[in-house]
Formats: structure tokens, sequence, C-alpha cells
């Protein structure tokens, strides 16, 4: 199955995010996530991606097939970029980054994700997130 | 073809629960599993798609399937919404003598 990494900057709201994706997806989806600063504060912190990113590449056994990131705003993706440098280049390899918004993104490749769909069908599940319908007749 | 029309009860529509829900069971099948609402039809292995019919509270929805499975499918999809939905119309014609 398809791992998640959530980053976000702000350790509440990807924590409860998490809640809501295993909520809506079920608990076997896996979700890491990197909120905040080191030190509790609104930030985005390279120490903790890169840990959330292991974590979720290394819990990935033989058969599965990557990781899932998804991020908030601005410097979230410059944290990101700079925790993907940490990893191996096998560690990287097995990472996709999603331009997809947060919350919509991550319920979508979730759901995608819990039926054992391949981490390019769970990366274009989230990518729809970009342009979804929530009211009717918009 | 199997087919089912089914009214959505629930307050809050086929909400984001349910709906993922009804995506991992369709997603077990081989067959295509589509759901139709009164104005659109979408892949219900789809998430976005299934949010995407925005389907509200009394609405009525249309459930098909097509394929070597269709039968299960369609029986497990009715299963699985069955907290949500009153089941309407049945697809094949009942016979009067049963």
């Amino acid at each position: 199955m398809v791992n998640l990494v959530l980053i976000s900057h702000s350790a509440m709201l990807v924590e409860g995010l998490r809640d809501m994706v295993v909520q809506v997806a079920g608990a076997d989806v896996r979700v890491e996530i990197a909120g905040g600063t080191e030190d509790g504060r609104l930030g985005t912190s390279t120490t903790r991606i890169a840990a959330a990113l292991r974590s979720a590449v290394a819990s990935g056994s033989e058969g599965t097939p990557g990781v899932l990131v998804l991020l908030d705003l601005g410097s979230a993706a410059l944290s990101l970029e700079l925790a993907l440098e940490e990893l191996t280049e096998d560690e990287r390899a097995r990472v996709r980054i999603s331009e997809a918004p947060l919350v919509e993104g991550a319920i979508l490749a979730a759901v995608q994700a819990s039926v054992g769909a391949s981490i390019e069908e769970v990366a274009a599940a989230a990518a729809g997130g970009s342009t979804m319908t929530k009211l009717l007749g918009s | 073809m199997p087919e089912i029309q089914l009214i959505v009860l629930d307050p809050s529509g086929l909400h984001a629960r349910p709906a993922a829900r009804f995506v991992q069971v369709a997603s077990r099948f081989a067959s295509t599993v589509r759901i139709r609402s009164a104005t659109r039809e979408a892949d219900a292995k789809s998430l976005i798609a299934v949010l995407g019919l925005a389907i509200r509270p009394g609405s009525q929805i249309v459930i098909a399937t097509a394929g070597p499975d269709a039968d299960a499918a369609i029986d497990a999809l009715v299963s699985e919404l069955s907290p949500f939905v009153s089941r309407e119309i049945p697809g094949p014609p009942v016979d009067p003598a049963t």
C-alpha cells in the first residue's frame, strides 16, 4: 500500500488531518506527519520532514509501491527539498511529491491507497483535489 | 447489466465517509461500477468522481454494474450503503406470482 506524508506549518493541522484521513479511508493507510518546528512553533522543520519521509519509506516493505508527499504552503516546499537531500538515492526514488491542495489531496490519495492502488493512481487521485466540486452546480 | 435505484436518506447526503467506503467496496470488484445522480454520472471507483456528484439528501441515485462479478458487486454496494439509503425500485422486474 502507498504510504502518505503530510507536511504543514502547523502540527495541529496535520494531526487533525491525519485523524480525518484515518476516519474516511480507514486505519490501514499509513500516514506520517511533519507539522510545525521542532520547538513547537508554526513553521516547517527539515528534520521533522526527513524523519517522516524516512519512516514512510522504511515502513513500506518490498511490495509497497511508494510514498506520496502532500504539503501546505511556501517554505514547506523548501524544507521538503532540503529533507529529500538527506535521504539516500534509493529512498528518494520511492518518494513522489503532490501539487494537490493538502486536505483534499490527502483524503483522495488515502482512499485510493486504501484499495491497493499504485503510486501513479494515488498521485492522480490526489491531483483531482485541485479542481474538485464541492457545491452542487458549481 | 444489473442496476438499482436508491434514495439517499442521510441528512448529509452521500458525504465523505460513506462515499469513501462506497469507493473502497466498488474497487474490490472487476466489474465497472457507475453511479448516476439526476444530472451526472461517475465512476464509482473514484472518490473525486463520486464526491463530484454532490449527492444531496433526498436525491435519487442509480448504481449500475457491468462485468463478471456485476451481481455480487451490486449486492455488496447496496449492503454498504444500506444505512444511508432507502431501496426504492429494484432493477429486475418483480414476478407478481412470488
